[in-house]
């Protein structure tokens, strides 16, 4: 070890899964054949910085020392990712060379990527970066201008904005930051090129559908839609987003977060709920995370949102069993030979699967399925994931009135009613800690989905005629609690219950035409 | 099946293995000739002329350049020692319990019975019995009109006889394990193939009813072997009811079949535009009788009213007894509005829609179909 002055340290933070990791940056310049070393678990992208951060330092005027430099991340066992290390490593580096001041380097932590000629890019993850470098209680973040968005979200941080390397460098020094660019131009474009939003004014028919969804949004529950090719069921699906309340603050910056870890550039907090469809080709580490190190899944990116499964039954079936614990816990535990992590996964499942392999079954002579393949189609679909959706819609294709029918509703009006009874369930809820019916719990259900004596009758000749199991019931019994939160009804009367069990899976749907 | 000849067996005695030799063989034979019988299985009145030859006969028909090896098998035929397989019970018509109905030249030699239930066979076949047939792609009203009709029937002390196929057939076993009855189901293979998915079928009537085959225990499934089996259950019924078929040689060969044995034929009739009612249509114009229910076939059974004993009624009676709401649901469902979208379309009240069908399902008026639809049915 040499003289103090050839030692500097600063901060960064790398991700993983949804969180922001301290990395404390140390730099070593010593005497000796010129050498640049990096140890400290780095993935492929940090590695080589090397070779940015030496071409930055020459392009930006400084001098890259012809020494031997020994760059170490901690903590050691740590893996660290991404390309966001660049800047703090370059800033100690010169820290270490004696060509910058290293009082301040020690009490901040900077966030960015190096190109060749010194500027400073944006790393994704900024918002939660922000949000950890506040509790670990550093005075600065310095990072690009392009994240300052994002990093402003979070409240009682100071943020010092640079576009290249040598602003960094008169920022930690005590000089000004670079000025931020302006909002407006973007957020303005964004604006402009936001497609339509999606209303449900455009469904024509399909009435009992939308009824059906309108439910499902007001209570968060999950539902599956079939029916013949071309009844509208992705058209429907598509539309949900635009009846569900928008985000609340707090809903917003966890999604927020979640997106910017996934690389999602944000502008502003968002308001619209996150909707997923991946394709059916999708993995099960596709779907759940995991895959790599900090890799978040769709179930994670649907937080908040709606997850929608289009073709249901084409999808693997590793991969719809997979969506179990995330279905049942609200949230998924991974754990991997190196690492282990706990995502959030509050989403509402939608899905949408033909009646059979041609599609057309109760079309008539139309299909031409054989009642084998349309009972291995429908086993395909049962078992682990039919039996958590709350609601089974059928749609058929709508006769007479066509496209000229009347729609439903519009999108704002529905959104209404799911916003009042959103707004009963939450203060009905609000002791339990959940704010929606489809997180009620077996005694939350209990409690607050009382039913009057005829309710509690049909109930009992429900379970007698062995149409309900005993996690149906409970699925029912959520679902009859929405329906009369829809009613603004503080009691779940009979008819509630009846339309409840209307839109479950029909019993044993799986096997009932193999009989 | 080429071992050596074993000691010969004495004609007509009972084996070991349940039947008498000459029958086992005649199994045999039939599961040889099969690819020959699976072209005739169109052409019905051909597959049932072939199925009456005696052995030589048959041989000499249909053994084409196979002829001479298929001679000299036969006559050096000794019966696997695996049959007649494990659970089940061989019978042939030189046994004094064989059904008497099958002792015609055109009946099968034996049967292969499952379960070991000869005595059943006995049982079953000696009271009144009905055979249901139609479509292997029959519409779901159809199904549920079979499952209905086979489930009353069962409850009323008559046995259901048919083919275990998708449609009809399996619709049938279905009704007769709704009440819990045994019915005699024919299968189109050895009973040592049965396709998984009438496991469950199979299970009920191995213990309470008869799952018969005239093929040797281990033999796939044939093409000829369901035509085959509707010439059993036809043979052995005293009334044929076509519930859902296609006007076409095919579909309707059993009610030819039926014909041919003297067998009395009754139809369950439906729309006229349906092309999966034209069968039974047809055979109304030619004189064949309709079937609103199990009581009009058991009025055709005994010749004389008789309510069945655990059915609830006609349809029209049974929806006079409900609430009025309800009686409004249940008569626009049977007309056609089959969805709830139509429902209310045809007036309805969309408030009060969702409960009334659970309402009615609950009450066994009321099935979900294809794709949800909602059809009735007759609750027990």
């Amino acid at each position: 070890m040499g003289a103090d002055d050839v030692l500097a340290r600063t901060h960064a933070f790398t991700i993983d899964g949804l969180r922001a990791r301290r990395v404390s940056v140390e730099v070593d310049v010593r005497p000796g054949l010129p050498a640049f070393t990096v140890v400290g678990l780095a993935d492929a992208a940090v590695r080589e910085a090397r070779e940015r951060i030496h071409a930055a330092i020459h392009n930006s005027g400084f001098e890259f020392p012809a020494r031997r430099v020994t760059v170490n991340l901690a903590p050691a066992d740590l893996p660290k990712a991404g390309a966001g290390l660049d800047l703090a490593i370059a800033c100690a580096l010169l820290g270490a060379a004696g060509q910058l001041a290293t009082e301040r380097l020690e009490h901040v932590a900077l966030l960015g990527e190096l190109g060749l000629d010194g500027g400073v890019r944006r790393s994704h993850g900024t918002l939660a970066v922000a949000e950890a470098t506040r509790r670990a209680g550093l005075t600065m973040l310095v990072l690009a201008a392009t994240d300052a968005h994002e990093a402003e979200l979070v409240d009682g941080l100071q943020l010092a904005v640079v576009e290249r390397l040598r602003s960094a460098v008169r920022v930690l020094e005590g000089g000004a930051p670079d000025a931020r660019s302006r909002r407006s131009p973007r957020s303005a474009l964004a604006a402009c090129a936001a497609p339509r939003a999606l209303d449900l004014a455009d469904v024509r028919g399909q009435h009992h559908a939308v009824r059906a969804l309108v439910i499902a949004a007001a209570g968060g529950h999950s539902c599956l839609l079939r029916g013949p090719p071309g009844t509208g069921k992705t058209m429907l699906a598509q539309r949900v987003a635009s009846i569900l309340p928008p985000l609340g603050r707090e809903e917003a910056v966890e999604v927020a977060r979640i997106h910017s870890l996934a690389g999602a550039r944000l502008v502003g907090l968002p308001r619209a709920r996150p909707f997923r469809a991946p394709h059916h080709s999708i993995t099960a580490a596709g779907l759940i995370g995991g895959a790599q190190r900090g890799r978040v899944g769709e179930v994670v990116l649907a937080h908040h949102g709606v997850l929608f499964l289009d073709e249901l039954a084409e999808f693997a079936r590793a991969t719809l069993e997979a969506l179990r614990q995330p279905l049942e816990d609200g949230r998924v535990v991974i754990v991997r030979a190196r690492h282990s992590a706990v995502h959030p996964t509050r989403f509402m499942l939608l899905a949408a699967t033909n009646p059979c392999p041609c599609g057309y079954a109760g079309e008539g002579e139309r299909c031409g399925c054989s009642e084998s393949e349309v009972a291995r189609h429908n086993r395909r679909l049962s078992g682990p994931l039919l039996d958590r959706m709350d609601l089974v819609v059928n749609l058929q294709r709508s006769d007479g009135a066509g496209l000229d029918g009347a729609a439903t509703t519009s999108s704002a009006a529905a959104r209404a009613r799911v916003l009042l009874a959103r707004e009963r369930q939450a203060r009905r809820l609000a002791h339990e800690g959940i704010a929606i019916n489809a997180h009620m719990d077996v005694r939350a259900v209990l409690e607050h989905a009382r039913l009057d004596a005829r309710g509690a009758e049909l109930l009992q000749r429900a379970r007698a005629g062995g149409l309900l199991s005993a996690r149906g019931e409970q699925r029912a019994l959520r679902v009859a609690r929405t329906i009369a939160d829809l009613n603004a009804s503080e009691r779940v009367r009979a008819a509630d219950l009846g339309a409840a069990l209307a839109l479950r899976a029909e019993a044993g749907l799986g096997d009932v035409r193999a009989a | 099946m080429t071992s050596a000849p074993r000691e010969p067996y004495r004609a007509h005695a009972r084996t070991a293995h349940g039947a008498c030799r000459e029958c086992l063989r005649r199994s045999w034979l039939l599961s040889e000739l099969s690819p020959v019988l699976d072209s005739l299985a169109p052409r019905r009145e051909r597959l049932n002329a072939s199925l009456a030859l005696p052995d030589e006969a048959l041989i000499a028909a249909l053994g084409g350049r196979r002829r001479e090896s298929l001679r000299a098998r036969h006559a050096a035929f000794a019966p696997e020692p695996s049959e007649p397989g494990r659970g089940v019970e061989a019978i042939c018509r030189h046994d004094p319990g064989y059904p008497r109905a099958l002792r015609g030249d055109a009946a099968p030699w034996m049967l292969n019975i499952a379960g070991g239930a000869g005595a059943r066979l006995t049982r079953l076949t000696a009271g009144p019995l009905v055979a249901l047939l139609g479509s292997r792609r029959a519409s779901d009203y159809g199904r549920e009109m079979a499952r209905t009709l086979a489930r009353d029937l069962t409850a009323s002390g008559v046995t259901v006889a048919s083919t275990l196929t998708d449609g009809v057939g399996g619709a049938a076993q279905t009704g007769v394990q709704d009440a819990g009855g045994g019915g005699i189901a024919m299968l189109g293979g050895g009973l040592g193939v049965c396709p998984t998915r009438w496991r469950t079928l199979y299970g009920s009537l191995t213990a309470r009813g008869c799952a018969l085959s005239e093929l040797p225990h281990a033999c796939p499934g044939r093409r000829w072997g369901l035509p085959a089996g509707e010439r059993i259950a036809v043979g052995l019924a005293g009334l044929a009811v076509v519930v859902e078929a296609r006007e076409t040689p095919h579909e309707l060969g059993a009610a030819h079949t039926a014909r041919a044995l003297g067998r009395p034929l009754a139809v369950v009739p439906g729309r006229v535009t349906s092309p999966l009612s034209t069968g039974p249509h047809a055979l109304l114009r030619e004189g064949a009788s309709p079937i609103r229910d199990a009581e009009d076939i058991l009025e055709l059974l005994y010749r004389e009213p008789r309510p069945p004993i655990r059915a609830g009624g006609r349809v029209a009676e049974r929806s006079l007894a409900l609430e009025p709401d309800l009686r409004t649901i249940i008569d626009l469902v049977g007309s056609g509005a089959d969805t709830p979208d139509r429902l209310v379309a045809a007036g309805a009240e969309p408030s009060e829609l969702l409960h009334a069908l659970t309402e009615l399902e609950l009450r066994g008026l009321l099935a979900r179909g294809e794709n949800g639809r909602y059809l009735p049915r007759h609750a027990f």
